[in-house]
Parts: C-alpha cells; structure tokens; sequence
C-alpha cells in the first residue's frame, strides 16, 4: 500500500515541479514553452539549445506527416474496404484507396508512443531550463557542452551506457507489447484479415470468451487444461534440471573425480549440437516406428510394459510422443537431457567462486561435508543463482522450442474439446497461441492468452523479485 | 575403504549417465555416414556406410539443400548478434550493479516484467515493425531481431557483478578515475568468465532459433535461409525419406564451430576469478 501511494506521490511531485519552474521561470523558460531550446540560448548553451530546435522541429512534422492521418482513423481502424473493380477495356485491375486496419492500429500505436515520449521530454526540458536560470542567479557554474559530454562519462554514465539498449527494448518489446494488447479487444481474426477485410474494436469480448463455455466455443475448457500442463511443467522442468546441474557439477568437480575436465567435455558434446537438430533427432528417435520402438519391441520390453499396463492392448508400440500422459513424461525427461548440461556448466562457475575461507572455517569448526553443503554452498548458489532460477522459471513458462519441436506434425490429439479450439494436450500456453496465429489467423485470441500468460508471469516475478530487489542482499557478498 | 567403494559407485553412476547423454549424439553422427537417405528404424547404426551425405551437403547445392550459403548468413547473423548483445548486457549489468542512479530499481523491475512477454506472440508484432522499416527478408533485419532487445538479459550478469567488491570500485574513484575507466579497466576484466558465457549464449541463438528466422526470412528463397530454417525443412514429411541422412550431416557440421568455440571458452569459463584482485 505504501509503495502505491508513494508511487502516486511521486508523479504528483514530478507534475508539481513542472508546474513551479513554469510559473516561476523568467522570459526564457517560458519563451521555451513554445520554442525548446530557448531557455539554452538565453544561458550561452547554444549546441544544446540547436538540438532541441532541431528535435522540436522533427516532432512537428512527424505529428503532421505521420500522426495526424493515422490517429484520425484510430477510432474506427478505418471504414474504406479493399475492392478491385477489373476494367475490361483496359484490361487492368484498379484497387480502390482501402483502409488497412492492421497498418493503421501499429502507425496509431508508434504515434501515441513518439507522443507520450515527448512530452516527457518536453516536461524535462522546461525543468532543465528553469535550474539553468537558478544556478545563473545563484552565481553558480554552467557546463559547457564539452563538460556537459564529459559529464557522461563520469557521474551520468548510466545515461551513455543505457540509451541504446533502451531504444532496442522500445522497437523489439514495448511497442510490440502495446500492440498486442490493443489487438486483444478488436475482432482481428481470419474472417477479419487486412488488407482484404477491415476488423475493429470489440471491447471485452474475447476476455468473456475465453472463460466461457458452449458447445462450440471450448476456450474456457482448453483454457484450464493448458494452463494446467503449463504450470506443472514449468515448475518440473526448472527443478529437475537445476537440481540436477548442480549434482553433476558437485559430482564432478569434487577431489575424489579421476579426470574432472574428460566427465565435462563428455556432457558438453550435447551441447555443442543446436537444441533443434537434437530436438527433431530425438523426436525420430522416439517415433512410434522409431529406433527405440523397434528396439524395445525386440527385446520385450514393449509386452512387459503392455501386462503392466502403461501400454494399450491394441497397441503395438510404445506411444513416447503420441499418448498424452507418455509424451508429458518423455517431454520432461528430455528436457532434462537438453537442460542438465547447461545448469553443469554455470553451477560448475558459481561454486567455483564460492568464498573458500567460509568453508575452510567451518571445516575447522567441525562441520561435515553435508553440512557445508546445506549451510553455505546451498545459500551461496541460491543467492547467485536465484534471478537466473526465476527467469528459467519463467522461461519455461514461455518455452517454445522443446514442446513444439517434439510434438508438431507428431502428436494428435483425440479430445474433441481441445481439439476444437485449436489445443492438444501437451500444448503450452505458447505453442497454443502460436498455433492460433500461424495456422488459423486467430490473433484476436492468441493476443488474448499472450496477456493471461504475461499477468501469471509478471505476478509471479514481482512477489519473488520485490524481496530480492528491495531487500538490502544486493550488497551482502559485495 | 568406505571411500574408495563410494568413488567407485560414483564413477560408475557418471559413466552411466554420461553414455546417455552420448546416444543420441552417436546416432546422430554414425546416421550421417549411412548410406541410405532416409530413416533406418530396424538398426541403430546404418548397413552401409558413406560420405555421400557430407559430400552432398557441401558441393551440390539443389533446391532443398544449400548448406554453404546457409552456413555463411547464420555466421555474418551470429558474430554480430553476439558483439551487439554482449556490449548491451555489459553496459545495463554494469550500470544496474555498479551505479547508483535515481530510477534504477523502478528501470529493473520494469525491464523484468518486460521480459515477461511470450515471444512467439510478440513475433507477430515485430514482424509487422520490421516489414513497416522494409527489413524483412535481410539478414541485418535478423540482427535485429536477435540482438536488440538483448539488454533485457542482465540479470544473470548483474548477479555476478553483485559479487564483486566494493572496495575495488571506492580504491578506483579515490585515485581519480572515471566511471568509464572504472568500468573498462577494473569491473570488465573481473567479469570475463560470466562475459564468455554471455558470448557463447547469445553466439548460439541464431544457430539455434528458426521460429523467428522462419517467420522473417519467408521469401522462399532458400539461398537466403539460415541453417536452422534449411534443415528444419529437410524434415518435411514429403522430404524426409530423401534428405534425413543429410539432416544428420548437416547438424554435425553445424556443431564443429560450435563445439571448436565451447572448448576455448571452456577455459575461461571454468577458471573463474578466484585469482586476483580482493576477492572474498
């Protein structure tokens, strides 16, 4: 609760100085109101007052050029259809001045982004102003702009080192984000695809959907079960290979290990193939007419398994990839097999680190080997470790490759629910959402799960990161 | 004695362990020698062995497979997608664990729930980004791609920098040097083991991604294809039987720089930074 007011004070502070330099500016910050740039003049900062002119100016014509046209449409996504009218007498085909829903949606949303981004910065530079005019009349030194630039070097190195990884998360994250969370409440779908048809806005509607059941519609049904496997195999998928990584690292890396460095390179060579080749290897190698099938058939373990039940009688393979409690197994084993070389590698750098004289003192002070594992390695690994625990965690969540390389074009699935609203069994909440995208052009509804799965995946982050970000840890191995 | 019968067991364990991870990879290896084209599902090493496969891949281009070029645009993409992210995650690890600005934890939290976001879903989206700039189907466009985000990734790098002591960053200001200095001169050569990895991770993503590369180079110009979309397509159903031995060959030959790289950045990886400085 006193984050959130704190948060709220924050902005009112920030919209409160604005407002005082304002009032309180001489001639030059408010001449800056309308030309930026002013203010930096008036004070001898005359590069920096060019820049902001020259950025003011680009604003303008992109607001004219750009903006305007698309905005004015926002409202509706455009009303003209696409039509072609075939001039026999020509023999040319003429297409009409068509509205492109789709196109006006991203060129609104990039709009409305430049535009926000430049009142901010329109917002700062009246405050930059008014602190100007303040440390004049205080007698106080101004950088010139060769100080100001060494200034980025020292005190506001953060600025330099951060400006353009940020504009990289704005163009690949942020505006895709936000155009996908304006896609979920139109009807954009396949009976509604630009630039042949226009779609528009639709409100709530497909949120309602995918809680809802009917006979036809089964997206609250297939919703749960998703979501379900989702969560069992991205907590399955984390522990295992983490845990086990850190087994094989410890196994490996201890004293009484003949040949450390032949074990490691052994468990690398997995690496060293790309995750998707060994991915569609082994899916072939799992098939139902595979190796493995042809293998275990021969020396009977396809019949032990069938008397035990875990095999259909009419069945005479082991269905690794198809039946969908087998597939969920074999999907996690595999993931291990994919995972564990990995977690070996990093577990294998952190307890490299581990601060030995620790050890070494509780050693002395009689601790067993178990001990020191529990009370100092332990912690030690989760400390480090523990971002990198919740981003696999997270990345699990989202993990596309293994699930969709190991069960498209393979796995079918019977559950005529789930099949009606484009899911299977072993399907992610992404490889649904691809699915619903890529082979049926239902972005309305991908977009939809994209948001469900981004609130589970945020929530779960911001509980495990506010302790850890918050808490004073960040500075207790510095 | 009760020792060396735990060693022993322990061995046995990881020579058990270590055949199955190997399995795979050798079937993968005596698969592409074989002689026959497609799967061989009765025998797990081929009748007849050859280096057709190998020779197929690297000399004669048709339509299906053109390795050599393939090979070429996934390492012009890999290179600098590694030296763009690797720069990105350095510069944002270093200042998120190094300096101390206003804004810092509200930039972290937000950069976390940004990575939040499904990528395939946001794939989409980019797509149509890419293509309002004109830059799909062009290997600087899968650059992009690759790369710019990147600087969300610093978690694990910043977990490390954590690690390192303060005293060494307040001995460099009190001597006078900047914080570029600082950062350049005594933080970045600490870091080189956690560097490496994020060399090695972020070289292999365009080895390893084909979503993203299906989704941006679809001109159906196999020329232009990166290695991962060209032998993703050999596994067609209506081209497997044909060119699955080929797969095999061209998923080994993709691994060698791969591997060749893991084993010099093995080195430094292992090493740590136990040595030097004021550690612990």
């Amino acid at each position: 609760m006193k984050k959130i007011s704190g948060f709220f004070k924050a902005i009112g502070r920030y919209f409160k100085n604005f407002g005082v330099a304002f009032a309180k500016g001489d001639i030059w910050v408010k001449l800056s109101a309308v030309i930026m740039g002013a203010g930096y003049f008036a004070r001898k900062q005359i590069i920096n007052g060019i820049i902001m002119l020259l950025v003011e100016a680009a604003f303008i014509v992109m607001c004219i050029g750009y903006a305007a046209p698309n905005l004015a449409k926002f409202g509706t996504l455009g009303t003209v259809k696409f039509e072609q009218v075939f001039d026999p007498l020509t023999m040319q085909t003429t297409t009409n001045n068509y509205d492109n829903s789709f196109q006006i949606l991203l060129n609104s949303v990039v709009a409305l982004f430049i535009m926000l981004v430049f009142v901010l910065f329109y917002i700062h530079n009246i405050k930059t102003v008014y602190k100007l005019q303040q440390m004049k009349e205080n007698g106080e030194h101004i950088n010139t702009f060769k100080e100001d630039m060494k200034a980025l070097f020292n005190e506001k190195f953060h600025i330099t080192l951060l400006t353009l990884p940020t504009i990289g998360v704005v163009i690949m994250n942020i505006l895709p984000i936000l155009i996908l969370i304006a896609v979920a409440f139109t009807n954009y779908d396949q009976q509604h695809l630009p630039p042949n048809s226009l779609f528009t806005w639709v409100g709530f509607k497909n949120f309602a959907s995918l809680f809802s059941n009917s006979m036809t519609v089964t997206f609250g049904y297939s919703f749960r079960k998703v979501l379900g496997w989702t969560l069992v195999w991205a907590v399955m998928a984390t522990v295992t290979t983490f845990i086990g990584g850190i087994l094989l690292a410890k196994a490996i890396n201890s004293k009484t290990t003949k040949m450390p460095k032949m074990w490691r390179t052994l468990f690398i060579i997995s690496i060293a193939v790309p995750q998707f080749v060994t991915l569609l290897l082994v899916r072939n190698f799992f098939a139902d007419s595979g190796i493995v099938n042809t293998i275990c058939s021969n020396i009977g373990i396809t019949d032990m398994l069938k008397h035990a039940g875990l095999v259909g009688e009419h069945l005479t393979y082991i269905p690794f990839l198809t039946d969908p409690h087998w597939a969920k197994v074999m999907i996690i084993l595999i993931n291990i097999w994919v995972g564990v070389p990995y977690q070996m590698l990093i577990a294998t750098g952190v307890l490299m680190n581990i601060p030995t004289d620790q050890i070494e003192s509780a050693k002395i002070d009689g601790a067993t080997n178990f001990q020191v594992f529990w009370k100092i390695t332990m912690p030690y690994i989760l400390f480090i470790q523990g971002p990198a625990l919740i981003t696999d965690f997270v990345k699990n969540i989202n993990n596309f490759n293994v699930i969709y390389l190991l069960t498209q074009d393979v796995f079918v699935t019977q559950n005529q629910a789930l099949a009606n609203s484009h899911a299977k069994e072993v399907d992610l909440l992404v490889t649904w959402l691809f699915r619903l995208t890529n082979e049926y052009y239902d972005y309305k509804m991908a977009s939809v799960i994209g948001i469900i799965v981004f609130i589970i995946c945020a929530a779960f982050t911001l509980i495990s990161f506010s302790r850890m970000i918050s808490g004073d840890k960040e500075e207790e191995y510095q | 004695m009760k020792k060396t019968i735990g060693s022993i067991f322990k061995h046995i364990v990881l020579l058990v362990l270590a055949v199955i991870w190997l399995v795979p990879i050798i079937w993968l290896v005596v698969t592409s020698f074989s002689g026959y084209k497609g799967i061989n599902t009765a025998h797990f090493f081929p009748t007849s062995w050859s280096m057709d496969n190998f020779v197929q891949l690297l000399t004669r281009p048709d339509s299906v497979v053109q390795y050599v070029s393939w090979f070429k645009n996934t390492l012009i993409i890999a290179i600098f997608t590694c030296l763009i992210s690797t720069v990105f995650v350095v510069m944002v690890s270093y200042a998120m664990s190094c300096m101390r600005f206003n804004g810092r934890k509200q930039i972290m939290s937000a950069s976390l729930i940004l990575n939040m976001f499904p990528g395939p879903l946001l794939m989409i989206a980019i797509y149509f980004i890419l293509k309002m700039l004109g830059l799909t189907n062009s290997h600087f466009g899968m650059i992009i791609v690759y790369s710019a985000g990147s600087g969300l990734g610093f978690l694990i790098m910043k977990g490390f920098m954590d690690t390192i002591p303060m005293s060494l960053k307040e001995a460099a200001r009190l001597e006078g040097a900047s914080e570029a200095k600082i950062f350049l001169k005594v933080i970045l050569p600490l870091c080189k083991p956690i560097v490496v990895y994020q060399v090695i991770s972020s070289f292999l993503i365009p080895w390893g991604d084909f979503v993203f590369a299906k989704l941006m180079l679809n001109s159906g110009v196999s020329k232009d294809w990166t290695v991962a979309i060209g032998l993703y397509n050999m596994l067609e159903k209506s081209l497997v039987n044909k060119y699955f031995s080929v797969f095999c060959a061209g998923g080994i030959v993709v691994a060698i720089p791969i591997s060749i790289l893991f084993v010099i950045m093995q080195k430094y990886y292992v090493e740590g930074v136990t040595g030097g400085s004021v550690k612990g």
